[in-house]
């Protein structure tokens, strides 16, 4: 791929402006709190597309065409039934507790919770996963502008995460966020070209039906047994495994997210936040699913598609997205795309460090380490512990250079924090008796479990340290199994020590736990500020199209 | 003019215009006629949607600066 001085021209202005929001931002950060939290002081359409934004980073981007080559239409799932429905389970039920006990991050709401050890070991291994999130976001950027561009491995790495570090650096969480909104328009706008360019030269739907499998065409076809649809998972696993535990552990638990809608006004504004921003969401699958799709018909109608083959000799179908920028942008356009999957990466890792530096500040350093300093001193801790990330994150870029295994493991390490995790939120926000050293070992066993069914079991020649019970017929079934049986382990063992334990008080339990806490009264407003009514729109429009793509 | 820069529909609708207009000119250069006309109109789309977001940055909620 050879870039002109048009396209060089759009992404030097693209870094422009994004160092340029930061640089406005500056001298509006004076304590800590600005610099962390925004001071809760962010407007509801900038607070919900940020909050998919932070979710639309490099693994998304690529990751989700990948999947619409390798699995077709099914790969939705991931959004309407792997996203939406957890994203207005947030807003309706969980978001009144996060934002009502003025917790600054999960970890820190567990602590009311629960414990402080509960929330120290909560933060501990989320600031390792956003770390490790970050870097594979650096690693993979620079890994795809060498293969695409032909640019030096090294420069991409600091380059990108020199421009992360300014912005960050500069104007804090709310530079990040603001920088996240104009990603999400760029990504949009850069992508969505490339599907009309697509869709026409393939000749509409009915060159997509009469040149794609049409196994690839459908949401729910198939899904009795894992054996007979694309994603080899069954619907059970799909169901409980990725809509309940998995979703639910991600968009209701992880901070990166939360935190997005934690920064909005008021608690109706942060209840909206995920609601409304489930309406792109939907459609989402439109920009990142469709040009995998598309790809398909484009090889069977055109020659030149073909996907290159990665180190291990299997089709490499991450670069499904840079074959068909090249093949289907002229240049000019294909600045603002290689722009948008620059933007894709930057605002994954941007997103990672800001959620990285607010635990480190709040429930480490702030717990830990120095108490009851002043807003100014958090403030330093805070912009240090930006540098640290980007240090770190760079350094992990380069170990996973030498590691081409690495990125299965972080995905991995997702499903082993996140999915227990659900379990532990669950019990904790509907079930009083919840103890604290219930959550704890739960939290432990759970991600015990998680482990120990990897070490057990393989897909795609994946997992089996220890030894192989028994093979799965995908990755993506795999990591759907271990999710539920992470989540009801770390459940079980929950609820099965919270009996013999003892809880707390009722009254340290108020604003923390649905049974004790005052129900929202929204019914005198409008329709669309009434957080239920919009969720049930969403809901009906999640239901028309896995009907209409059945 | 300057106080608009803390409005982020503002900078956005700036950002878009900005590449809208380098579309379109180079659009002007494009040895093929296909790729020109996907410039062109790839620019055009964006200096309206630049249009817009600059537009509402004017009107008359204000609450939503930086």
């Amino acid at each position: 791929m050879h870039l002109h001085l048009v396209d060089y021209g759009i992404i030097g202005l693209y870094f422009l402006f994004v160092i340029g929001i930061g640089f406005l931002l500056k001298k509006r950060i004076k304590t800590g709190n600005d610099f962390l939290m925004s001071t809760r002081n962010i407007p509801l359409w900038i607070t919900s597309l940020a909050f998919i934004s932070a979710n639309l980073g490099a693994q998304e981007v690529l990751g989700m065409a990948a999947n619409g080559a390798k699995y077709g239409l099914y790969t939705a799932h991931f959004y309407w039934m792997g996203a939406v429905l957890a994203m207005l389970f947030l807003g309706v039920f969980m978001m009144p507790f996060y934002y009502g006990s003025k917790a600054r991050s999960v970890p820190e709401f567990l602590k009311l919770r629960f414990d402080e050890k509960t929330r120290t070991f909560n933060a501990l291994t989320f600031a390792v996963m956003t770390i490790f999130s970050s870097g594979i976001s650096l690693y993979a950027l620079a890994m795809l502008m060498q293969t695409i561009l032909g640019w030096d491995f090294n420069v991409s790495i600091w380059l990108a995460a020199g421009i992360v570090l300014a912005y960050t650096f500069l104007g804090g969480l709310t530079s990040a966020v603001y920088n996240e909104v104009l990603q999400f328009f760029l990504i949009v706008l850069g992508i969505a070209p490339l599907v009309y360019i697509g869709f026409h030269q393939v000749g509409g739907i009915d060159g997509i039906l009469a040149n794609v499998d049409n196994a690839k065409l459908h949401l729910w076809k198939g899904m009795s047994h894992a054996s007979t649809n694309p994603m080899g998972t069954d619907a059970f696993s799909l169901i409980f495994g990725l809509g309940f535990v998995l979703a639910f552990g991600y968009w209701c638990t992880d901070f990166l997210v939360v935190q997005r809608a934690m920064i909005s006004h008021n608690l109706n504004d942060a209840r909206r936040t995920p609601i409304i921003a489930a309406l792109p969401k939907i459609f989402m699958p439109l920009i990142v699913i469709v040009p995998g799709i598309l790809l398909l018909a484009l090889q069977k109608e055109f020659s030149g598609f073909e996907l290159p083959l990665n180190t291990n000799g299997q089709t490499d179908y991450n670069m499904v997205l840079p074959l068909l920028l090249s093949k289907l942008y002229p240049s000019g356009i294909l600045g603002v795309g290689i722009t948008a999957l620059i933007a894709s990466f930057m605002s994954g890792m941007a997103g990672n460090v800001t959620a990285f530096n607010t635990v480190f500040t709040f429930d480490i350093y702030q717990t830990h380490i120095k108490k009851n300093a002043s807003e100014k001193h958090y403030l330093y801790v805070g912009k240090a512990t930006t540098v640290v990330g980007i240090l770190l994150s760079i350094l992990t870029a380069y170990v996973a250079r030498g590691f081409n295994s690495i990125m299965d493991l972080l995905q991995l390490v997702f499903s082993f924090v996140n999915a227990p995790l659900f379990a532990t939120f669950f019990l904790g926000m509907f079930w009083k008796k919840t103890t604290p050293n219930g959550a704890f070992w739960g939290l432990l066993s759970g991600t015990g479990a998680a482990a120990l069914t990897y070490s057990l079991s393989t897909a795609e020649g994946k997992g089996g340290w220890i030894a192989n019970l028994h093979t799965f017929y995908s990755g993506t079934s795999q990591a759907f199994n271990i999710a539920w049986i992470a989540f009801v382990i770390c459940f079980v063992i929950t609820a099965v020590i919270s009996f013999v334990t003892k809880p707390k008080p009722e009254n340290q339990l108020v604003g923390l736990v649905y049974s004790l806490t005052p129900r929202q009264r929204d019914k005198n407003r409008v329709w669309y500020r009434n957080p239920v009514w919009l969720a049930i729109i969403m809901l009906l429009i999640t239901l028309f199209f896995n009907i209409l793509f059945y | 003019m300057m106080n608009k820069f803390f409005d982020l529909r503002f900078v956005i609708g700036i950002f878009f215009l900005a590449v809208g207009i380098l579309l379109l000119l180079y659009s002007f250069t494009n040895p093929t006629v296909m790729h020109a006309a996907v410039n062109r109109w790839c620019g055009i789309v964006f200096m309206v949607f630049a249009l817009i977001m600059i537009a509402l940055a004017f009107g008359k909620n204000q609450a939503d600066k930086l």
